[in-house]
């Protein structure tokens, strides 16, 4: 589901101004720039926002949404790996939370 | 019966705008949903510090609140849908990266086949395939060329059509379709061909075949013949007693193929008598007794 322009901004409650300014500094990603906005980039302009309110500076924002970004790939990937440790029988479980098991 | 603001912020009731600003931002740091993706009470935690720095961090509130105009906890927001609910979610997630992983996605493809399976090709989408039909002669369909394919707007697309296309092919124009979404590729025009049958050829895979009606004469003596192929006429030679269904192959000229070679014509004869009574031939033949004829026509049931 994709949204306009003045319903980003309402939802995301940020100005114009920053919102070009995010996306030209790459922190929202360059689909924004067709003005089609997804909920992930209102949440994403919310996390930038308060990160401003916290005190991050321009500098460390891009810093801290990469970081951000890689943690939820990492997590991603951990899910995947841990569902698929799941699916296998428990004595093939047990050997990879266990390894110094017998079984 | 909501907790006192100030405790939470960890700050006195005389603090200053700058002190409670400073609280603020020391525990929104340690507590941001986003920076603890994963843990519930730092959300909410930090849903309460928000509530709180709500009131306190705009002086005009914190004033009221002061002089007990207003409580604490204010009216309940909506439930603000932090950037780890999306960014968790995957599948549509424009963000996503493996950079965290990638050095060690590459001795196995574990990694990048679980990166590649969830998506991250959201972020911009290519654009859809368009299908049309475009309807060929035999002989353009065969030597090739350019054709014009009028779309349903009115505007008109260059369609280059390789040598040897068949009837059903597909071809595939890069980029004609519809329109990629958010700054993505645009997706592809795929042409159905469909190739109108000819007069006199049919073609078989990357041969032509095609029936030559030959003279009493020619095909009693034998002789030169003009014979068409989709490449225009050339000469061949009818070999003597050259009967109706026997074939003669034209080598090389049959359909053009990709790497450059063609198939072959085969040329199946067909004896024709004159089109009109010839007087001359009927006297001749009347003098002719030949005694095979019955023989032959037992021999092929007729």
């Amino acid at each position: 589901m994709s949204m306009e322009t003045r319903e980003f901004l309402s939802a995301a409650r940020i100005d114009v101004g920053m919102m070009t300014a995010w996306i030209e500094a790459g922190w929202l990603g360059p689909h924004c720039k067709s003005e089609e906005f997804l909920d992930i980039d209102v949440a994403r302009a919310r996390l930038i926002r308060d990160l401003t309110d916290i005190g991050v500076n321009d500098e460390g924002i891009p810093v801290i949404l990469n970081l951000v970004d890689q943690l939820h790939g990492l997590r991603r990937a951990l899910h995947e790996v841990l569902s698929a440790v799941r699916a296998q029988p428990e004595t093939r479980r047990s050997r990879v939370s266990r390894p110094d098991s017998p079984y | 019966m909501p907790t006192d603001p100030y405790q939470t912020l960890g700050v006195s009731k005389d603090a200053s705008q700058e002190a409670i600003q400073k609280a603020y931002r020391r525990l929104a740091k340690k507590f941001h949903p986003d920076l603890n993706p994963g843990n519930k009470q730092a959300e909410d935690k930090f849903k309460e510090i928000s509530a709180v720095y709500d009131l306190l961090g705009d002086p005009q509130k914190r004033a009221r609140f002061d002089r007990g105009e207003i409580d604490a906890s204010g009216a309940e927001r909506p439930r603000q849908r932090y950037y780890r609910d999306f960014a968790d979610a995957g599948a549509s997630n424009p963000y996503a990266t493996d950079a965290g992983f990638a050095d060690f996605g590459s001795a196995d493809d574990f990694f990048s086949e679980i990166f590649s399976r969830h998506g991250r090709g959201n972020l911009s989408m290519r654009g859809g395939d368009v299908h049309y039909n475009l309807e060929l002669d035999f002989l353009d369909a065969i030597n090739g060329g350019k054709q014009q394919l009028t779309l349903p707007d009115g505007s008109a697309l260059d369609v280059a059509i390789p040598p040897g296309t068949r009837d059903g092919q597909v071809l595939r124009l890069r980029g004609k379709g519809r329109p990629g979404i958010g700054g993505g590729p645009p997706g592809d025009a795929l042409i159905e061909i469909h190739v109108r049958p000819h007069r006199i050829f049919t073609r078989k895979s990357d041969d032509i075949h095609v029936e030559l009606p030959v003279s009493l004469r020619e095909a009693v003596l034998g002789g030169k013949v003009k014979v068409p192929t989709p490449s225009g006429e050339v000469t061949m030679t009818v070999p003597r007693w050259a009967n109706t269904g026997s074939t003669l192959r034209l080598k090389g000229r049959g359909v053009p193929r990709p790497d450059g070679s063609r198939g072959d014509e085969y040329v199946t004869v067909k004896v024709m008598l004159p089109e009109k009574p010839d007087a001359e031939l009927e006297r001749f033949i009347a003098q002719w007794h030949p005694v095979a004829a019955e023989r032959e026509r037992e021999a092929t049931g007729g």
